[in-house]
This record gives C-alpha cells, structure tokens and sequence, in this order.
C-alpha cells in the first residue's frame, strides 16, 4: 500500500480522538420530575457547543453530544445545572455516540 | 361564579396540554403560568418570571367567593417567590418556598380599594412515586384576612420517564379561614404532564371541580 494512504488512513482513524470527545455524561442528583427538569435541556441546547442533550430520570443521567472538535468547559456545565436547580455529582467524557446512550437508556429519537 | 363560568374554567383546563406543577420557581429565565379553579370558593391566575433558579417575581389575581355567607374579595398582586433551600438527593428532592407581595383588594364587604399584602411559603418532598406537599397562602387587608392552607398527597402508578407522559393520583386536603369555606374541603384528583404543561382536575367531596394547569416556558 501507498505510504501515503496509510497515513491518511492512520489520520483518518485518529480524527475522533484529536477532535476530542463525542459525548459528555454527566449524573445529577434531583432529576425525578420531568416538568421540572426541562430547564436542563433549555439550557444545554443554547451553549454553542451543544450538538444533543438526552435527559433520563431513570438513570439521573444528562447526556450532551457535542459539536465536531468542540467542548464545554466542567464549570459551565455545572453552572448550567446548578442554574436549572440541579445538583452534578459527576463528569464524563467518552467517545460512545449519543444515539448508543439514547438507545442505552431506552429512549427513542425524537 | 356562575355555573357556566364554572363549567367554561373547566373546559378550558381539560384542553390544555398535559404536564405536573406546584411550584412557583421554574427554572433560571423561565416563566410559570398558572391558573387553579377551587370548587367555586377560589379561582387564581398567576405568572412569574425567573430571572434565576431560586427566585422569581410576578403577579396574579385571586378571586374568593364564600359559599358561608355572601362575601366576595379580589386581590390583585405583585409577589416575590424565593427557594429558601433545596435538597437535590439520590433520588428525591426536597424544597422549601417562601412568598411575599402587595396588591389591591375590593369586595362586597368594604368599599373603595384596599391595599392587601400577601405572604406564604410551601415544603415539598417528591420522588418518582411519592409527591407531598404543604402550602399556605394568606392575602390580608384591613377589611379581611384570608388564609388558604392546602396538602397534596400523590402516588404515581409507574415511573415516567423525561420524553413521557407523567401520572399522578393525589388526595387534596383545604381549609380556608374567613367563613370562606366550613371544615376540611378534600378533593380526589389525576394529574398528567409532560414537557412544559401541567394539568390536574378532580372533584371535591362537595361535588365541585378542582383544577388545575400550569405552564413553564
């Protein structure tokens, strides 16, 4: 093989670890009502960042798929939560798409 | 009000969209609307706005209509809601409100406008089964002095989850000072919501309507 391809393909490969994280987890103590949760996904969704929010009582989960080679800083993610009324216990960051968490923790895409 | 109004109030509420409330916070630069038809003794529309997670201010309008004597008050008011604190636990949270404002009364017992001041404050406690809460709520003016003491007691029969329709089956237990209303009023009611709508309806062991809907956007 081309020296040359298999450097673009090795690049190619690396691209999702370079750019950074898909996906941000984060667990959240308070989440049991939904009509007072929706504050989280109100303001996740305006942070530039912010590609997808997943919100799951079930597993007091909230989930933020982020824009390509974007990131949210952990203070504005807690200052997000804390200002929805929440309280974050922690802070995940991993490459698994959003839609494996959705499917994870059993919702369907809107 | 008039049995029609009653009726058209009621109507009204059941063609909101679904959802759960009772809390006069929403979310930072969120706004609550409410409105509660109470069996003929009591209708009150209220909008706050929350300029961050633990207060809010705003207004509303309260009309009592005593089903003792003849006696009917309106309030109009300015109030400020503060979240004295909060427990976000493992799976349950806890909060405790407390309300102040001023408004403008009339009525039939006094004449003229009168200055009002209104104060109150309420303790929750919810899971995604269990809901209690205890509110009071006193409106007082020279001419009157009006307390409403309100407990909700509810179970969900499933747990729902963010993107469902909630349910809820709640026991409501009223008293009211001021010859509005003799003894314990108790109500059975179903509450549904689901995103930003609230709605809650149910009959009263007098037979009448109690409703319910709150809005946060």
């Amino acid at each position: 093989m081309n020296p040359y391809r298999i450097f673009l393909v090795a690049l190619l490969s690396l691209a999702p670890i370079l750019a950074g994280a898909a996906t941000i987890e984060m667990h959240v103590n308070g989440l049991v009502c939904a009509f007072c949760a929706q504050g989280i996904e109100k303001k996740l969704r305006k942070l530039p960042a912010t590609a997808d929010v997943i919100v799951s009582l079930e597993q007091r989960l909230v989930a933020v798929a982020l824009k390509d080679g974007q990131d949210i800083p952990d203070d504005e993610l807690r200052k997000t939560l804390t200002n929805a009324g929440y309280s974050v216990i922690t802070i995940q960051r991993t490459d698994t798409p959003i839609d494996a968490i959705r499917s994870r923790v059993g919702q369907s895409k809107p | 009000m008039t049995r029609w109004s009653e009726i058209l109030v009621g109507a009204l509420m059941l063609t909101a969209p679904a959802c759960a409330f009772t809390k006069p916070i929403a979310f930072a630069n969120g706004t609550t609307v409410m409105l509660e038809y109470g069996a003929g003794t009591m209708w009150e529309a209220q909008i706050f706005y929350a300029p961050q997670y633990n207060y809010s201010a705003g207004g509303g309008h309260v009309e009592f209509d005593s089903d003792i004597t003849t006696e009917t008050v309106r309030v109009t008011y300015a109030r400020l809601n503060y979240l004295l604190h909060r427990w976000n636990l493992e799976s349950a949270q806890a909060n405790v409100f407390v309300w102040g404002g001023a408004g403008a009364a009339t009525g039939n017992s006094f004449s003229g406008t009168e200055f009002a001041g209104n104060a109150g404050g309420q303790l929750d406690y919810e899971t995604r089964r269990v809901y209690a809460s205890l509110k009071t709520d006193l409106q007082k003016a020279s001419a009157f002095s009006i307390r409403v003491d309100t407990l909700q007691l509810g179970i969900a029969p499933y747990q729902h989850e963010y993107n469902q329709i909630a349910t809820w089956f709640l026991v409501q237990a009223r008293q009211y000072t001021d010859d509005i209303h003799h003894g314990t009023e108790l109500a059975a009611l179903l509450r549904f919501f689901k995103g930003g709508a609230w709605i809650e309806a149910g009959v009263t062991n007098g037979g009448k309507l109690q409703a319910m809907a709150m809005f946060n956007f």
